[in-house]
């Protein structure tokens, strides 16, 4: 039942909000979806482990020691961007950023608050249901629904260039979405000579997987390359990655923070379930070489702009397609550890991304800008709590030691050595080493510095909580991770690296 | 009418809607006006929707029915209305400008073409299935080249409303894949990529809408102020 309660939640929650449309009330209902949802995904965590694979309704919903730790890493980051928002958005409102010329009563604000707290649950209910479906092809229209709800958060200040955002992140992930339908069909026609395909159930994955070593041999070569490419699209892999800077730095900071730290784990989700299969079916080899392809060209991509970025806010996007690459190239590698190290990045990644967008939002509310020209430097003296969390967690993003990123990377660099891929390896160093310096200077130069002067920055309590809440997380993860989450992560290891 | 019983009929009926649908395709490469383009966007649809009731028929295969009646109604009724109406009200200009002139565009649909049929091949296997059952194989290669006309269609053309058209051509494509391949996806895969599309072209054409009213032009080369 908790898989169905997790879906039902945030899907009754949107049309809620949208019905209370004052203000305080539509806060209460996110808060409280995602609370619930929160709990929920650690309880199916629990559940998972205790007594294996969860199912429901004959099999249409699905969740293993994979989809579970995803959607906990979903919910955790839910969670915290909804409480970071009501903060965000009363400051916006305060600053009286929605209100347009014509608009008097302030009708124009409320309408758009309305969209935002009504849209986002709608938003997390299709990255559950990504999870969550064991259909594949319940799967692709899940990530199709994921890009549909989020287009008009995108355009939510509806500025021109915000309408250039959506428009790119529309029409790139429509293109990259119809490739992995493609290789979703093509992996239907696959099977057609197991028996039992033809029924409701013949996509599911759990019965593919059954088969995995039966199915058509040249049509699953094709199919992954065609799902590496749409579902690469909509994680954000070079080439395909072009949407991406645009979409973060125009959506609203809480919707940023969820594109980059859930959806992103969402798109790899259904790549990694195609993974499994066509290694089960073709061996890890071509897949391999794939993905380590993509990966390092994602991870150089991103580094002649981390190191010119004029924005902090796509600065952010730039380390999102690296990290993006790095966990491509990790599952690339391959074998019990490189697997072991792209689930520990996903699982750090995602805890540790939104406290730099929520920084990078409280820093862009101050100085009502984005570009370092314009920062001047010295947000420290300024605003001390928000500065200090953003070198942290700056450090934290490009894996400096003591923090978790650190461990996953170094745990990737060992399944690169271990799986005999030098050159991959050497280059794999060389991009980090070059995207730390980049990334850092950037920050340092806008955090520390001479105090320029600025009046103290008023964080309303929302922000703070949530920006030292996460700051504290990120501190007690790189010492200590709760073992059930350990366990979770194993447990998504051992269903991937049964492939081989 | 013992012929509506004949495999090797349906087989031809299919094969000649399936070229139909490729003319139509190349032609709408070769067109210069929006409303034509959207027509002809119906008629293909409506070709497809008719070639999924024929396999559907000599199949007894029910849930195809649906798809086609799907098609029928979605993809060569609703989403041309849609767009029709979208088009008269922002006052788009008709012309569409393609970046390659129409000639080379055509003549690059053909290479297209034969791609489509070089991929499509390694899939044909009419010696390891049933007459019935192999129906509409052959028309996969066909798909293969309105994804990739498609996909060609919105790389050459400037403006907003022509590159969701090139997109619904690709997903009309993917239909025919669909179809031919694997008698469809289950249904209610089906359903769900349906609403899908229902929604992405409302998504889609409200931001025409806005795009159009914010910059005065649906030219989405006009769309380059966010680099770097």
């Amino acid at each position: 039942m908790i898989l169905l309660w997790l879906l039902l939640v945030p899907l009754i929650a949107a049309p809620l909000a949208f019905v209370l449309a004052k203000r305080p009330a539509m806060e209460f209902v996110n808060l409280a979806a995602f609370a619930i949802v929160l709990s929920l995904a650690g309880a199916l965590g629990g559940q998972v482990l205790r007594s294996g694979p969860v199912s429901l309704l004959d099999g249409f919903l699905y969740a293993d020691a994979l989809s579970s730790l995803i959607v906990l890493l979903t919910a955790f980051v839910a969670f915290v961007c909804s409480v970071y928002a009501v903060g965000y958005f009363r400051h916006d409102e305060q600053n009286t950023i929605f209100v347009e010329k014509e608009d008097v009563l302030g009708e124009v604000a409320s309408q758009k608050l309305r969209k935002y707290y009504s849209l986002i649950p709608l938003f997390v209910f299709s990255m559950l249901l990504v999870t969550l479906a064991n259909n594949l092809g319940v799967l692709w229209v899940a990530i199709e629904g994921t890009t549909l709800a989020s287009v008009f958060l995108v355009t939510f200040y509806g500025r021109k260039t915000s309408l250039e955002a959506a428009w790119k992140y529309a029409i790139i992930g429509g293109v990259g979405l119809s490739m992995a339908l493609f290789g979703t069909i093509l992996t239907y026609y696959a099977a057609h000579r197991i028996p039992g395909t033809e029924t409701l159930t013949g996509l599911n994955w759990s019965m593919l997987v059954a088969n995995a070593s039966h199915l058509d041999k040249p049509t699953m070569r094709l199919a992954f390359i065609l799902i590496l490419l749409g579902y690469g699209t909509k994680a954000g892999i070079a080439p395909m990655h072009t949407w991406k800077p645009d979409a973060y730095s125009e959506a609203p900071v809480p919707v940023a923070a969820m594109l980059a730290a859930a959806l992103l784990n969402c798109a790899l989700y259904g790549l990694v379930r195609f993974y499994i299969l066509t290694s089960k079916c073709l061996g890890p080899q071509f897949a391999s070489h794939l993905l380590i392809f993509f990966g390092l060209l994602s991870m150089g991509v991103a580094v002649p702009f981390v190191l010119v970025q004029r924005s902090f806010r796509r600065l952010l996007a730039y380390s999102s397609i690296d990290h993006c690459g790095i966990m491509v190239l990790a599952l690339g590698f391959g074998g019990p550890l490189g697997i072991l190290g792209m689930f520990l990045h996903m699982t750090f990644h995602a805890i540790t991304k939104p406290l730099l967008f929520f920084c990078a939002g409280n820093i862009q509310q101050h100085l009502k800008t984005d570009l370092f020209r314009k920062a001047k430097g010295g947000l420290i003296h300024s605003m001390p709590w928000t500065g200090a969390a953003f070198l942290m967690a700056g450090l934290a993003v490009t894996g400096s030691p003591p923090f978790s990123l650190f461990q996953s990377e170094f745990t990737i660099l060992r399944a690169a050595f271990g799986g005999g891929y030098f050159l991959p390896a050497i280059l794999f160093v060389a991009f980090l080493v070059a995207i730390f310096s980049g990334f850092l200077v950037h920050i340092a130069n806008l955090v520390l510095g001479a105090d320029p002067g600025l009046p103290k920055a008023e964080i309303g309590r929302w922000k703070k909580y949530s920006v030292l809440g996460l700051a504290s997380v990120i501190v007690v993860m790189g010492f200590w991770i709760p073992s059930p989450l350990i366990r979770l992560i194993q447990g998504a290891v051992e269903i991937v690296a049964s492939a081989r | 009418m013992s012929f509506l019983h004949d495999p090797q009929f349906g087989d031809r009926m299919i094969t000649l809607m399936a070229a139909l649908v490729l003319v139509l395709q190349i032609a709408m490469v070769g067109q210069r006006w929006l409303m034509t383009n959207i027509r002809m966007f119906a008629l293909q649809s409506f070709l497809l929707a008719t070639i999924a009731g024929t396999i559907a028929f000599f199949n007894h295969a029910e849930h195809v029915y649906i798809a086609a009646l799907l098609t029928l109604f979605l993809k060569a009724g609703l989403l041309p209305y849609l767009l029709v109406r979208l088009v008269k009200r922002v006052g788009i200009q008709q012309e569409i400008e393609p970046l390659i002139n129409v000639p080379v565009s055509v003549l690059i649909s053909g290479g297209l073409t034969l791609v489509g049929y070089i991929v499509g091949d390694s899939f044909y296997h009419p010696e390891e299935t049933s007459a019935a059952a192999a129906l509409g194989h052959n028309t996969l290669a066909i798909a293969i080249a309105l994804f990739l006309i498609g996909f060609f269609m919105m790389l050459n053309r400037r403006k907003a409303l022509t590159q969701v058209l090139g997109l619904l051509c690709m997903e009309n494509g993917l239909f025919l894949a669909g179809i031919s391949l694997t008698y469809g996806v289950p249904l209610v895969v089906e359903f769900g990529i349906f609403f899908d599309l229902l929604v992405a072209v409302m998504v889609l054409g409200i931001l025409v809408y806005r795009i159009g009213e914010t910059f005065d032009s649906m030219d989405v080369s006009k769309l380059r102020r966010l680099r770097g």
